[in-house]
């Protein structure tokens, strides 16, 4: 961790995680209406794996080029 | 009969496992509870995996998608971040650290970090308040699931899962314990995904979009808030999201991060948690409990009329008994045995290192030869399984509501401390046993009074304010640790780091 904000990428991913969690606190005012995306997908569910497929994204940015323990 | 000769065969399977793993282990407190440190990637992830995918992911989490509305979820989406954020930002240091040190507990680090003998006695003794019942629960759970399949008393399956809990971690120590881990999360993911499938394909000719329409029809109010009985408002969803991002606190998680090979582990263990477990394993429950279950409770001619209370958690296993030939259903009850006893494995080898390592040794001071230590912590396995029983058989709840009501908060406490000790110099022993002094005595008052936790759902929110400010302006009003201290946990640290 000490590592990780000493560094820009390090930073960025912080910041993406921060913002993804944010994000997923908004998205609760959404669901007193009922939303089924792609006519399935209940909207809590997929705004999870919206979150989660964001961060796997950074984390293999940052993890595969950025690495601070190498 | 198909299920007694299934689970003889499992049992013994466990048995033979236990005794190789006993067979090649070295004797030693290292080998012993941290597997001579040299758990690789695979072995990690899947480890951790179904460390944490208990009979709760089998009966809770499905039952409470299923009776109170599908935005559980947020629970897990912030379960899987976080585990992936503690192999990523603190995985490292801890490991590190103890290396190091030849620290052999999480406990050992921030003890030692804090210079506080005191402190070790106090989270241990607070750690296993929290855990045990945790233990408890899963066997219970098997129980619970034998009696759905075969209407047998649920003290048969109590009994066999206790015995293979005691077999796995007293004969073969953490590396059995991990291995086993490896093989009952692969039974138990494929019996899982499995009845799944196969009663969609049964029941729901039109795939998950039927049972969808079903549920849209018939119980409208599971997809929205604040669901069918009015209990996720939206202080409870985002409660439940920061609830699962307390999860890097879990301690018998933190523990698995002193057993890692190598550095590696934590580049590729986060990756691993956030697509093959948060977008790939947890799927599974979801489906169940929030589309697959609740339509077929909702459908016409149903055979699984809608389940309340505690009922609710045996939903998915009523179902796949209902719905599925009997053999497959016993096989499914060996895959929920094995969640059962691949989570509680790891909570009693962690929870028997921290009465042998930290309280007895460390704590009370009682010197130990290395094989004394080890026969001791073997000795509190049976103990604290035995005590976790007759705790969780007194006080029986809804595993979902064990889990994230007492469990996680009471895991939150020492998330400070923790955090403190590997990553903020200026933390203080005073500081530290303030905040968990603190925020354990008033997420615990908050129990027994509501009001003084402002009647919330979940106390974890303000006993954890409390916590974070009594350890910070503590810290920052008491002298700072030597420089010795700060050279040992973070100078040396910096330099294993990018060395090693």
């Amino acid at each position: 961790m000490r590592e990780i904000i000493k560094h820009r990428p390090g930073k960025a991913y912080l910041l993406v995680l921060l913002l993804g969690i944010i994000g997923m606190l908004y998205m609760v005012r959404h669901f007193d209406r009922k939303i089924l995306v792609f006519g399935i997908l209940p909207l809590p569910f997929f705004a999870g794996i919206c979150f989660l497929t964001i961060l796997a994204v950074a984390h293999l940015i940052y993890a595969f080029k950025y690495w601070p323990y190498r | 009969m198909i299920t007694v000769i299934i689970i003889s065969i499992f049992g013994l399977l466990i048995l033979l496992l236990s005794i190789f793993g006993y067979k090649i282990s070295a004797r030693t407190p290292e080998d012993y509870m941290l597997a001579s440190r040299g758990i690789g990637i695979t072995v990690m992830f899947f480890f951790v995996l179904f460390a944490i995918s208990s009979a709760w992911t089998f009966y809770g989490y499905p039952g409470f998608l299923y009776q109170h509305g599908v935005f559980y979820v947020y629970f897990i989406w912030g379960a899987v971040v976080s585990f992936a954020c503690l192999y990523m930002f603190l995985g490292p240091r801890l490991w590190a650290i103890a290396r190091l040190n030849n620290f052999l507990s999480p406990i050992e680090i921030v003890a030692e970090r804090y210079n506080s003998r005191a402190l070790r006695i106090i989270v241990s003794l607070i750690m296993l308040a929290f855990i045990v019942p945790y233990i408890g629960i899963q066997p219970l759970g098997v129980g619970l699931g034998f009696k759905a399949l075969t209407g047998i008393s649920p003290v048969f399956g109590i009994v066999y899962a206790t015995v293979l809990l005691i077999i796995i971690v007293f004969l073969g120590g953490m590396r059995t314990t991990a291995w086993v881990n490896v093989l009952l999360g692969t039974i138990y993911t494929v019996a899982f995904l499995g009845s799944l499938v196969w009663v969609i394909n049964r029941v729901f000719p039109g795939g998950l979009r039927e049972a969808v329409n079903v549920v849209e029809s018939n119980f409208p109010a599971l997809y929205v808030a604040p669901g069918p009985q009015g209990y996720f408002r939206p202080s409870i969803i985002g409660g439940a999201l920061i609830v699962g991002l307390m999860g890097f606190a879990w301690p018998h998680v933190v523990m698995a991060t002193l057993t890692a090979q190598d550095k590696s582990v934590f580049k590729w263990v986060p990756l691993l948690a956030l697509v093959v477990g948060g977008l790939g394993f947890y799927t599974i429950p979801f489906l169940w409990g929030g589309i697959v279950a609740p339509a077929i409770s909702h459908m016409e001619g149903t055979l699984v009329p809608p389940m309340l209370g505690l009922e609710a958690d045996n939903v998915v296993q009523t179902i796949i008994t209902q719905y599925l030939p009997g053999w497959f259903a016993g096989f499914v009850l060996i895959g929920v045995i094995a969640a059962a006893v691949s989570t509680a494995a790891v909570q009693l080898m962690t929870s028997a290192i921290f009465v042998s390592r930290d309280l007895i040794y460390g704590g009370l001071g009682k010197k130990m030869r290395p094989e004394q230590m080890v026969f001791v912590t073997k000795l509190a396995v049976i103990g604290l399984i035995l005590l976790a029983l007759v705790v969780a058989l007194q006080y029986r709840m809804a595993l979902a509501l064990y889990l994230t009501k007492i469990a996680v908060p009471g895991f939150a406490q020492w998330a400070t401390l923790l955090i403190g000790a590997i990553l903020w110099r200026r933390s203080t022993r005073q500081g530290a046993l303030c905040g968990i002094l603190g925020g354990t005595a008033y997420l615990v008052a908050g129990y027994f009074y509501p009001p003084i936790v402002f009647h919330l759902e979940n106390p974890l929110i303000p006993a954890l304010v409390l916590n974070i400010i009594l350890f910070v302006v503590v810290s920052l009003l008491t002298p700072p640790p030597d420089s010795e201290t700060i050279h040992r946990f973070y100078d040396e640290v910096d330099e294993y780091l990018e060395q090693a």
